[in-house]
């Protein structure tokens, strides 16, 4: 028998629903294990058959964790090191972006910004001991700084901004506000800043991710309890003797969740992050 | 004061003051740690007592040390286990997600991409149980099917494989979504064209989508090159390497010599050694892609 074409059609629709769909659980399925395990007893994580379903939901795993680990103050702390980090990222990139892309008859700007691109080629590996002992040196180990400051100058950030400048703030929107009498920070704040709201975004979230999931920069440069992040308080749980899976499984729900929710609110955004570093770079 | 260079830096003072900030952290966070990293690399120290030059001895230790090559080999057998499924696997899933017939797209895009959001310690964490010898999800599945139990994390068979899994699970979003960006590019004036010519869905792939996503792949290539390098989350959580070395990576070994032996001078050699190979790697990827073009 010889199906015909819109049947084959069909067929390999189905298919390709029910392949997507199958791999789409598989996906999410480390995601309902750690969700799962978050409530489940201790020994409900090790018994075996498995426990699809915990009974009863314990939220007592999330009180031991708000009880007996830092895991508060590690919030505040990643919410202010992935706040700063952003915020100082992004003003430099669109400050000097801008200024690379709209000063075109400023001596040396071309060597200046091929230096800035040469820069991209330096892998953080080569650099992970000099910028240890430069923080050392300047006494900013266990603090924000030391986590905030070191990743911020990013020549992809610039690069990007510049062209991003480029192509969407118009010569003649300066100039008026020139006329106007605008200073030229006055113009950057006030004309070019909103214009380049889009490409901060995307670029925001991709330095959020960095930032935020930050696990062996957290290791080397963090000290104290007072200092840990989300990161180095789940990964410190999981050095203990007899390991508290339970409380891991909890914090770690609790350190998932914020970036998980804002990829769901903001999903073009953090495509838009994603790919723009693939077709510019 | 007539000189026309100073008057016209003066006259672009704001261009100066709006870049400086950025070369001043460059400075200090990129360019010295560059320069001192290079002259680390002749010298043996342990960040607290006086430094030593000890001249290319460095490198000639590097040539014999076999927990270096190791972690290389390492490196290069993760790469090879993880990188082909999970190009097919992304590319798949563009080709998927880009057709028009297919409804809940956005669906499937967040189910596929929320891995590469996650923290990597929670996903090591998680991975861990799954992996658990006795108890482990994986396993007591394995034993439903009549297979297993498997030695995931506690063979050295197993841990690299092990180690590949997590890692396609956690990147093939990244690259899907690469991809998919990748596909939009492409004119669908193509494959009109192609189509009135008579080719059918095998060929337009072959001869339209392939060679013209070439640039995408080349950059997922070398992301995926300096990723599983330089990686180090991963195996620090889920196997810390082990068991023995068997699933260290050059990523991790850095980091061991830097952090947990503390020989500054050392690692600035190797670190710089495999930063001068994976750049000339990277040029040649970007050369076989030009001569494909051609």
């Amino acid at each position: 028998m010889r199906l015909s074409h819109s049947t084959q059609q069909q067929l390999l629709r189905i298919a390709a629903y029910v392949f997507l769909a199958v791999m789409a659980v598989l996906f999410m399925f480390p995601f309902y294990w750690l969700f799962v395990s978050a409530f489940k007893a201790k020994d409900q994580i090790f018994s075996l058959p498995p426990v699809l379903w915990p009974d009863p939901w314990r939220f007592s795993n999330f009180a031991a964790v708000f009880e007996k680990t830092h895991i508060v103050q590690a919030f505040i702390n990643s919410v202010v090191i992935a706040c700063g980090h952003c915020t100082l990222a992004l003003f430099l990139c669109s400050l000097a972006g801008f200024a690379f892309a709209k000063y075109p008859h400023a001596p040396g700007r071309d060597k200046l910004f091929a230096f800035v691109l040469a820069t991209m080629m330096i892998p953080g590996a080569v650099t992970l001991i000099p910028v240890f002992v430069v923080l050392c040196k300047l006494h900013a180990i266990n603090t924000y700084w030391a986590m905030i400051v070191p990743g911020a100058a990013s020549a992809f950030g610039i690069f990007w901004m510049r062209q991003y400048t480029m192509e969407n703030v118009h010569n003649d929107l300066l100039d008026a506000a020139r006329i106007d009498g605008c200073s030229e920070f006055r113009i950057y704040w006030s004309v070019v800043l909103p214009v380049l709201k889009p490409a901060m975004a995307a670029l925001g979230i991709i330095l959020l991710i960095g930032s935020w999931n930050n696990l062996m920069w957290a290791f080397i440069v963090l000290r104290t309890t007072d200092m840990y992040t989300l990161p180095l308080v789940i990964y410190l749980l999981n050095g203990e003797n007899r390991t508290p899976f339970e409380m891991i499984m909890a914090a770690s729900v609790l350190a998932t969740l914020p970036l998980v929710i804002a990829f769901l609110f903001f999903q073009r955004q953090f495509i838009a992050g994603i790919t723009a570093g693939a077709i510019k770079g | 004061m007539n000189d026309p260079l100073l008057k016209r830096i003066w006259r672009h003072r704001h261009f100066y003051a709006f870049i400086s900030p950025f070369f001043v952290l460059f400075a200090v966070f990129g360019l010295y740690p560059l320069l001192f990293s290079l002259y680390l690399s002749f010298v043996q120290w342990d960040g607290l007592t006086p430094m030593q030059w000890v001249g290319l001895s460095n490198f000639r230790n590097m040539i014999h040390d076999e927990i270096f090559f190791t972690s290389l080999w390492n490196t290069l057998i993760i790469g090879l286990m993880y990188i082909p499924p999970m190009f097919i696997g992304a590319f798949l899933f563009a080709v998927l997600l880009n057709s028009s017939w297919l409804k809940l797209r956005g669906l499937f895009r967040a189910a596929l991409f929320l891995p590469v959001v996650t923290p990597m310690v929670v996903v090591a964490i998680v991975f861990t149980l799954l992996y658990g010898q006795e108890a482990g999800f994986l396993n007591w599945l394995a034993g439903k099917l009549g297979m297993g139990p498997f030695p995931w994390l506690v063979s050295e068979n197993w841990s690299k494989p092990s180690v590949s899994v997590l890692l396609v699970w956690r990147w093939t979003g990244y690259n899907m979504v690469l991809m998919l960006a990748g596909l939009q590019g492409i004119s669908t004036e193509y494959y009109e064209a192609a189509r009135i010519d008579g080719a059918n869905a095998l060929q337009r792939m072959w001869y339209i989508t392939l060679p013209l996503m070439r640039p995408v792949f080349v950059f997922c290539s070398i992301m995926s090159l300096i990723g599983t390098v330089y990686m180090f989350d991963e195996v620090f959580v889920l196997t810390q390497g082990g068991p023995g070395s068997s699933s260290t990576n050059f990523g991790l070994y850095l980091f061991n010599t830097s952090f947990t032996d503390f020989r500054f001078g050392y690692a600035s050699c190797i670190a710089y050694t495999v930063a001068f190979f994976v750049f000339m790697a990277s040029l040649l990827i970007l050369r076989i892609r030009r001569s494909g073009t051609e």
